[in-house]
Order: C-alpha cells, then structure tokens, then sequence
C-alpha cells in the first residue's frame, strides 16, 4: 500500500483461532484483501469502514495487517455472502478474493 | 488564520473542493479516459485491475464466471454512475478569487472517491507502479503521467483525510 505519511505503532497481537468441528458445508467461507502499491492505506480503512461498519480500531489494524503480511481475511460467512464482499470490495477498487480453507 | 484545505465542510452536509483552474482542466478530461478503458478492451492489464477474479481457487473456473455473470454489470454501471456524478459537479464550479471551487454533496464525494481511486489504480497498472520509491527522469515520455498520478494521490490522500475527520 501507499503511504504519504509515516505510521508509528505497537505490533499487533493475534489470538490463536478457535478450532471448531463443523461439517464441510458449515465452514465458512473466508474473503482475502491482498496488499497492492496503489491503494492508500488511509483509504483502505476507509473502505473496511463503510463496508462492514467495523471501528476504527479494527479497519486499522486489518489495514496494517494487509500492508505488513500482504494479505488480511476481513470477513467471512456463506458463499453467497462472500461473493457479495468481494464484488463490495471490487467496487472500490481493492483486490479481493475469496476461499474455502479446507 | 485557518489553514487552506483542499477539502472542506461547506453548507449542510456538503465538502467544497478548492482546485486552482489548470486543476479543473485537467481533471476535466479524465473521466473520458476512464470511460475508454471501461469500454476497452477485457483483456487491458488496467481494465483487469479494475475488475479481478473473485475466487482464489484457480481450478473455480465456472464458480469464477458464474459470479462474474452476476455482478460485472452492476459493477460496471456504477463505474459509469461515478463517472456521470463527477462530470456533473465539474460544471458547478464556481469561481472564488483564484480557485474554483465545488460543493459536493455526499453522493458527489463517494463519486470523486471512487472516481479518483479508479485512475489511479488504471495509470498505477499503466506505468507500473510498485511500493518502491521511484526518481523519474524529467525526460522520460512518462514523467507527465507520473505527474498526474502523483497530484492524484494527494487529492485523493486529502480526500480520505477529510473524510476519516
């Protein structure tokens, strides 16, 4: 991601995820954001904002996430739900995709 | 003295845009180009970007084009939408001293967003953008297009800027 001004800030800590059983059918589905060298970072919190209505707490940290590790999983749910995000998130030029991790 | 914005609260719920008036020229030929590419060719590296491929899986060939059947065209009418938006408000400018400016109305801001992030995700695919930092040769052919993408990234930084308050 691009950049016009520095950012200073703590690292940031993940849980482990949950292991769950479920059903293949059951698992979710997860959508990807993927960092780019175009997007500025103060607009892709933006966009986690608008679109899933997250604080801004949690659009900054999945945005330093996607610049730090190239990639973010912002959301998840059923497929339909999915493929909704990704055309969400494609509108406003972000590159997204979606998975089924086995 | 407050200082100058590039975006700022106007009236109700409006942001008024200042652009000096080679600004607003400029900007003023660039929904047109975008248009271009929307209409160009599918297989344009700069049209792709705009429109990538939704699932990961490379093998989810027909999950791929079923999803693309569903929503290409609303996506690429709401491109268009954008692109209608902005050229409307271009033809509210006023002029105040020097600059021109633009009440925006909030339909009018996420048009100019989305509008301002589009070209520069097509000229960043154009020239090849990536997160190094560059150094243009004044005489390369596509120093003014560096130029322009450079003043777009402001705009668009100032934007945003404005926006997340």
């Amino acid at each position: 991601m691009s950049s016009s001004t520095s950012l200073s800030v703590a690292p940031v800590e993940i849980g482990e995820p949950e292991v769950v059983e479920v059903t293949r059918t059951d698992r979710p589905w997860i959508v990807v954001v993927w960092d780019d060298p175009v997007n500025l970072m103060s607009y892709v919190v933006y966009v986690f904002q608008k679109l899933f209505g997250y604080s801004r707490k949690k659009a900054r940290r999945l945005m330093l996430q996607v610049h730090h590790e190239g990639k973010a999983a912002v959301s998840d749910g059923p497929r339909e739900q999915c493929e909704a995000d990704v055309a969400r998130l494609h509108a406003h030029g972000l590159w997204a995709t979606m998975e089924h991790p086995e | 003295m407050a200082r100058w914005r590039r975006f700022r609260r106007g009236s109700g719920d409006t942001l008024v845009v200042s652009l000096a008036p080679v600004e607003l020229e400029l900007l003023r030929g660039l929904p047109d180009q975008l248009q271009a590419v929307l209409d160009g060719p599918a297989d344009d590296p700069a049209r792709s970007r705009l429109f990538p491929r939704a699932y990961l899986d490379p093998t989810a060939e027909t999950e791929d084009e079923q999803w693309q059947e569903l929503v290409h065209p609303e996506l690429l009418r709401e491109r268009a939408e954008q692109l209608t938006t902005i050229t409307a408000s271009f033809g509210r400018a006023e002029a105040a001293g020097e600059w021109q400016e633009i009440a925006l109305e909030p339909d009018d801001v996420q048009a100019w967003l989305g509008v301002l992030n589009d070209l520069r995700l097509v000229l960043g695919a154009r020239l090849g953008v990536t997160a190094d930092p560059r150094r243009v040769d004044p005489e390369d052919p596509q120093a003014p297009a560096f130029a322009v993408y450079d003043w777009l990234t402001g705009l668009e930084a100032d934007l945003v800027d404005q926006l997340l308050g």
